[in-house]
């Protein structure tokens, strides 16, 4: 027992209405949801909404009746707000461990071994306590032997209120009566397609799959799930992440603010959304080596059939210069398009991501002697990225149209609290 | 084989003659080859590039240049010393350049549980809060009887100080105009954060 490991996984509760919450006081204990970026669908709910019947990622014009009659607080998603609270959490998360792997925007492990052997329950209630007072987000703590045991435990601190948030799946026998509850769907990494699979074969629960007998796990799935079901019985298999990898590709999808129907107009959008992709890229210091570009028609309309065809490239040398990626997606666009047909959203995927450092010799010798030496496209392209990090969409490439804005736009976006001196929250002095 | 060498020794280099070995613009001892014509403007960008590098290498040890400029500076930061010094005469205040003064240093002690709000309004104005004001409020700090205080009152921010009254804690406001409040329940009533700087502009 004493070399079991101690892995921890904090979870906040519904982030993205957590952070709207904080300066909205009034918003507590009223139903409140937070909308994809298009407005179109929920991806956070309160307590209060889940309460109500409302299912993640539902479209809002499908219960549009329900949300008036609840009087629910619909916000458009505000980035800035949750990239700058979840760092503040992360940030203090890791004065509690030496070892940290931050799993998403609003999720993170923690190594704990060693550190809170004698009342590990208490001192993920003080993690707790601790998160909520400074940034006023409220987390549960889940720990166990392994990241996946972690992950169950999280499940059910934030299930069942009677864990006050923190639950610790140390002890064999309370794994045993958990997983036995437990939905074979909720483990970690068993996806839907997954989990009906496993239905079928009657394994219904967590329990069923952590007594699998491994020679059937493995002749019969893939490694990961072998993997998990030693996670489940308290075998680590998947370590902690030193830190998060880069992106390994890069996505600017949007719908319109209007139907789109002209090559021009497309292209118009194609270059804004490849110029954003593009500079996600410069400040990942990532080189892209493949481009690939999607249009579509509204999906929902039943009147016209459904176009979304996509096209891509491949790059003669991985490259991360504005004008070679819009070009590129243009000429892409040029192959997809069909006239006379109402476009909804446009995408572009920048793929095959490889760090800069990693290739630079791969520029030095370009067979067109008439082509800039890689470094003058790198500061060119570095100062314009910092020109409008300071004066936002100040400049940009001659094609990318600065004063037509084809990005839809949100229409219940909080305020910047964060990270906006002229959108900081008001206090009342009265 | 000594002997051998002095006689054969007519034409040839002479021995310590031309440019000394590795004085180069590039730091290295270069060597004369012939490339493709195309290939010409990528390789002399190529070895600028490098006489750059050196050039930069040799500088970066002189003590005139020891002031780089910034790059990817920290805002609000505001430099102790910024004069120059001549080549070969090392300033006595060398060796004390060692920070710059910064204003978060002076206002912020953790940041990840700093906030920054607006006052509206003059109920603080005997705290030194003014209309518009910012103020630095820190959430970690304990809310103890004397602080200023932001917090959650019927939904609402708000700014007071917290005070004790006849063995109660009360709500107060620093200007007469305004009445003192008993703190509410429960329900209505949260501490946000404790006010620890007001940002004032003159």
């Amino acid at each position: 027992m004493l070399s079991q490991k101690r892995i921890a996984l904090v979870d906040c509760n519904n982030f993205y209405v957590s952070c709207e919450r904080l300066f909205r006081p009034d918003l507590l204990n009223k139903p409140v949801a937070v909308l994809s970026n298009n407005d179109a669908c929920i991806v956070s709910r309160s307590a209060e909404v889940k309460a109500l019947g409302i299912k993640m990622a539902v479209p809002v014009h499908q219960i549009k009746a329900l949300i008036n009659q609840h009087d629910v607080q619909l916000f458009s998603s505000n980035y800035a707000l949750y990239a700058d609270l979840s760092s503040r959490v992360m940030s203090l998360l890791s004065e509690f461990s030496p070892h940290q792997e931050i799993y998403s925007i609003d999720e993170s492990f923690l190594d704990l071994t060693g550190i809170s052997a004698a009342d590990p329950v208490a001192y993920g209630a003080l993690i707790r306590q601790t998160i909520m007072r400074q940034t006023g987000i409220p987390v549960c703590v889940g720990m166990g032997p392994t990241k996946t045991l972690a992950k169950l435990a999280n499940y059910a601190a934030k299930r069942w209120q009677k864990t006050q948030g923190v639950v610790d799946l140390a002890c064999p026998e309370r794994r045993k009566k958990l997983m036995q509850v437990v939905p074979v769907r909720e483990i970690w990494g068993i996806g839907s397609k997954l989990s009906s699979k496993l239905n079928t074969l009657g394994i219904t629960h967590a329990w069923d799959l952590a007594c699998l007998p491994s020679n059937k796990v493995t002749t019969q799935f893939n490694i990961v799930v072998a993997r998990t079901v030693m996670e489940l019985n308290g075998i680590p298999c998947f370590p902690l992440e030193k830190s998060t990898p880069d992106k390994q590709q890069i996505v600017c999808s949007r719908s319109f603010k209007q139907k789109l129907t002209t090559f021009d107009e497309l292209a118009q959008a194609i270059t804004q959304y490849t110029s954003r992709a593009a500079e996600k890229l410069r400040k990942q210091n990532s080189l892209t080596h493949l481009v690939s570009v999607s249009i579509q028609t509204n999906p929902l309309d039943s009147k016209a059939q459904h176009y979304r065809p996509s096209a891509r490239c491949t790059l003669p040398s991985p490259s991360q210069d504005s004008r070679l990626l819009i070009t590129t997606a243009k000429k892409l666009l040029k192959q997809i398009f069909k006239p006379g047909l109402k476009y909804q959203k446009a995408s572009v995927t920048l793929a095959q991501l490889h760090s800069n450092q990693a290739l630079t010799q791969t520029d030095l010798f370009p067979l067109s002697p008439t082509s800039t030496p890689p470094d003058n496209k790198n500061n060119l392209m570095q100062t314009m990225d910092e020109i409008n990090l300071k004066f936002p969409n100040k400049i940009a490439l001659s094609d990318t149209q600065l004063r037509k804005n084809w990005l839809y736009q949100p229409k219940n976006k909080s305020k910047r609290y964060t990270t906006d001196w002229n959108e900081i929250a008001k206090v009342a002095c009265s | 084989m000594n002997n051998n060498q002095q006689h054969n020794s007519r034409g040839g280099t002479r021995k310590g003659a031309g440019r000394k070995k590795g004085s180069s613009v590039y730091g290295e001892s270069t060597k004369a080859i012939r490339v493709p014509e195309s290939m010409v403007p990528s390789l002399t960008a190529l070895l600028a590039f490098r006489k750059q590098q050196f050039k930069a290498q040799q500088s970066a040890s002189e003590p005139a240049s020891f002031i780089h400029p910034v790059t990817n500076a920290e805002p609000i930061k505001i430099p102790l010393f910024n004069c120059r010094v001549a080549a070969g005469f090392p300033s006595p205040a060398d060796d004390y350049v060692e920070q710059t003064l910064d204003l978060n240093q002076l206002l912020i002690q953790k940041p990840a549980a700093t906030f920054f709000v607006r006052a509206e309004g003059d109920s603080m104005i005997g705290a030194g809060i003014h209309n518009n004001d910012i103020l630095v409020v820190d959430r970690s700090l304990e809310a103890g009887s004397g602080k200023v205080v932001i917090c959650a009152l019927n939904g609402e921010l708000t700014v007071k100080r917290l005070a004790h009254h006849n063995g109660d804690l009360i709500l107060q406001a620093e200007n007469p105009d305004y009445p003192n409040i008993p703190i509410p329940a429960e329900s209505d009533f949260m501490i946000w954060g404790v006010v620890t700087n007001v940002i004032h502009a003159l």
